[in-house]
C-alpha cells in the first residue's frame, strides 16, 4: 500500500510540473516598448492576447505573441525596419531582433511587426518587463537610415535594399526582354531553387568547442575560394580547426582591391561533406570595428566561435572541405557592395546561397497572387 | 497528406527511440507536416527542460548478499549465547528462528526502502552559452535559461532559411498573415 502510493504521488507531482496552469501574460507588466520621441515610425497598438506563461518543472515557459501595428510618421518610404528585442533577466546580456526587409511604406501608411519568442527561465525571478521592445533602425528610399543602429541594423538593411533593387532590376529585365512567360519561368525556377536549396543544421558557441564530445582528431583545413569577378576585396587564404562535424575560429585573409577603403567583410561559408553534399554552412563577419583595410591592404576577418553541423534532427555532417566566397562589402564612406546576378549564376552560388528578401517576397507573392501580381508589383517602382 | 502518427509516436521519433522502419515512415510524415513538425520540435524541447530521469542507483548484490549471511549468521551465533546457560533445548529453536526472521525482516525493510526508484534532479543543462537552429525557430541558451525567437508564422517551415554569422545566427521567412519577410537574429551571449 506505502508503495502504491509512493508511485502515484511521484506521478502525480510529474504531471503537476510537466503539465502545469496556463496563465495569460499582463502585457503591461510583462512588455515595455521604447520608441524615441522623435521616431518617425509610431506605434499605434500592440496585441498580446495569445501570449501565455506555463509552469514546465522548475521552470517557467513564457511563450510571447506580439503583433504591432506601426505607422510611417516620416515624410519618405520606409524600405526596412529592425526591432530590438531583448530579455535582460532571462538572457543577460542576450539579445534578438526582428527586421522586416523590402517594405515599401509610404508616409500615413501603417504597418504590422509581428514578434513571435519564447522564453525558458526559472520560476523564482526578479520583477521587471519579461521583454523589451526598442527601435534600432529604420530604412527610407535612397538609404537614408534612422536610429540607435546598436545591432548595425544600418548595414544588414542597406544590403537587403541593394540585393532588392539587384533582383527587381533582373526580373524588370526578363519581363521586358522575354514577356510574362519569361517572368513565370523565373518564378518557378527561383522557387524550386529555394525548396531545393540543401540545408544544414548548425550550432553555434562562443570560442571553445561546440560539443565536448568530438573524439575525432583535429586538424588545420584550408580554405578553396570562389572568385567574384567585381568584388572589391579578394579572399587570398584562409583555414579553420575542422575535427570531424566541427569547425572553429575560421580565420581568411583578405586583400582590398580597391579604390576606396574598407571597414568591413563578409565571406560566405560552404561545406563539402565526404558524399561530396556542398551546403552553405554560414558567414564569417569581420569582427565590429576590427578591420580597416585601406586601398592595396591586406588584412584578417577571424571569428572565435565553434561551428557543428549536423542534418535530419541531429545526424552529423563531417566536413571533408570548405570554400569561401566575399558575400558583402562596406566601404568607410557607409557604401556596400553585393554580388551581381550574373557572377552569382556562373559561380554555381545562385543554388546555394538563399534568395534575397526580395525575390523571396516575389516568388511568394507569384504564388499566392498569381503572375499579374508580380508583375504589377514590378512596375510600381 | 497522410495521417497523422499518434503524439506518443511523435514523442519516441523526437527521442530518437523508434525503430529504423516506424522513424522512416514518421520521418516522411514530419518533413511534409508543419504541425507535426511543430509537435516533434515542443517534445524535443520539453526533453531538454524536463529534469533527466537519473538511472536507477547502482546496487552492490554480492554486498547485500554478504551482510544477509552475515547478519543471519550473527543471528544464529546470538542465539546460540543466549541458549548456552539452558539445559533443555525446547527453546533453542525459538530463539533461533526468531533471530533469522528478525534479520530476513530487516533486510527486507531495507531493501525496499533502498530500492531503486527514479529520482527526479533538478535541470543541471551545461553552462557554455550556445546558439541553434531548430525547426520551430532560434535559440540562445544558458544553464537552464533560454530565449528563443519562434517562425511558427511561416509560410512553408521547410523553406525557412537559416544562416550562422559570427556570434548571430538568423532565419529568414515570409510571413503567412502579412505576406513580409521577416528576418529573425538572435545573438550569442
Amino acid at each position: 500500500m506505502f508503495m502504491r502510493s509512493k508511485v502515484a504521488g511521484l506521478i502525480f507531482a510529474g504531471a503537476i510540473a510537466l503539465c502545469g496552469q496556463e496563465t495569460k501574460l499582463d502585457p503591461h507588466s510583462s512588455i515595455q516598448i521604447n520608441f524615441p520621441t522623435d521616431s518617425p515610425v509610431l506605434q499605434l497598438s500592440t496585441n498580446v492576447d495569445e501570449s501565455r506563461a506555463t509552469p514546465r518543472g522548475g521552470a517557467m515557459v513564457v511563450d510571447l505573441h506580439m503583433s504591432l501595428s506601426l505607422r510611417n510618421s516620416g515624410s519618405r518610404n520606409i524600405r526596412g525596419i529592425t526591432l530590438m528585442v531583448t530579455a535582460q533577466e532571462v538572457t543577460p546580456g542576450g539579445k534578438a531582433s526582428v527586421a522586416v526587409p523590402s517594405l515599401d511604406v509610404a508616409p500615413g501608411q501603417s504597418f504590422p511587426v509581428r514578434i513571435d519568442l519564447r522564453l525558458l527561465r526559472p520560476l523564482q525571478a526578479g520583477g521587471g518587463p519579461l521583454v523589451k521592445v526598442s527601435l534600432d533602425g529604420v530604412l527610407f528610399d535612397g538609404f537614408d537610415f534612422y536610429g540607435p543602429n546598436r545591432l548595425n541594423s544600418r548595414r544588414s538593411m542597406t544590403v537587403w535594399e541593394m540585393e532588392a533593387q539587384r533582383d527587381r532590376q533582373h526580373f524588370k529585365s526578363v519581363l521586358a526582354a522575354s514577356g510574362p512567360a519569361g517572368l513565370q519561368r523565373e518564378m518557378l525556377d527561383s522557387l524550386a531553387r529555394q525548396a531545393e536549396r540543401p540545408r544544414i543544421d548548425v550550432r553555434v558557441s562562443r570560442g571553445g568547442r561546440a560539443v565536448s564530445s568530438a573524439a575525432a582528431p583535429e586538424h588545420m583545413a584550408r580554405f578553396a575560394f570562389l572568385k567574384m569577378p567585381d568584388s572589391p576585396v579578394e579572399a587570398v587564404d584562409g583555414w579553420a580547426e575542422v575535427a570531424a562535424n566541427e569547425a572553429r575560429t575560421p580565420t581568411i585573409q583578405v586583400v582590398n582591391r580597391s579604390s576606396k577603403p574598407v571597414d568591413y567583410v563578409e565571406i560566405g561559408w560552404l561545406v563539402k561533406d565526404p558524399q561530396g553534399h556542398e551546403f552553405l554552412a554560414g558567414s564569417v563577419p569581420a569582427a565590429e570595428g576590427d578591420l580597416f583595410l585601406p586601398p592595396g591592404r591586406s588584412g584578417r576577418v577571424l571569428q572565435d566561435t565553434a561551428l557543428r553541423f549536423s542534418r535530419n534532427a541531429g545526424e552529423p555532417v563531417s566536413i571533408a572541405s570548405m570554400t569561401g566566397f566575399v558575400s558583402q562589402v562596406e566601404f568607410a564612406d557607409g557604401t556596400a557592395w553585393v554580388p551581381n546576378r550574373l557572377a552569382l549564376q556562373l559561380s554555381g552560388l545562385l543554388r546555394m546561397v538563399a534568395a534575397s528578401p526580395e525575390e523571396q517576397r516575389l516568388a511568394d507573392l507569384y504564388r499566392t497572387k498569381g503572375l499579374n501580381a508580380v508583375v504589377e508589383e514590378l512596375r510600381k517602382r | 497528406m497522410t495521417k497523422h502518427p499518434s503524439e506518443a509516436l511523435l514523442a519516441l521519433f523526437a527521442g530518437g527511440d523508434l525503430g529504423s522502419l516506424r522513424r522512416w515512415r514518421v520521418e516522411r510524415h514530419v518533413a511534409a507536416c508543419t504541425e507535426c513538425q511543430l509537435e516533434v520540435s515542443e517534445f524535443s524541447e520539453l526533453r531538454a527542460a524536463v529534469p533527466a530521469m537519473m538511472e536507477p542507483p547502482e546496487i552492490s548484490w554480492t554486498k547485500l548478499a554478504v551482510e544477509m549471511k552475515a547478519n543471519i549468521r550473527l543471528g544464529l551465533e546470538a542465539g546460540e549465547c543466549v541458549s548456552a546457560g539452558r539445559s533443555d533445548g525446547r527453546g533453542i529453536f525459538n530463539v533461533r528462528a526468531l533471530a533469522v526472521c528478525g534479520s530476513l525482516a530487516l533486510l527486507l525493510a531495507a531493501f525496499l526502502l533502498e530500492r531503486p526508484t527514479p529520482r527526479i534532479e533538478p535541470v543541471r543543462a551545461t553552462e557554455a552559452a550556445f546558439l541553434e537552429s531548430s525547426g520551430s525557430g532560434i535559440q540562445s541558451k544558458t544553464g537552464d535559461q533560454s530565449i528563443m525567437l519562434l517562425n511558427t508564422r511561416a509560410r512553408d517551415a521547410r523553406n525557412v532559411d537559416y544562416l550562422a554569422s559570427g556570434n548571430a545566427m538568423r532565419a529568414r521567412y515570409v510571413d503567412s498573415e502579412t505576406g513580409y519577410v521577416t528576418v529573425n537574429n538572435v545573438y550569442a551571449q
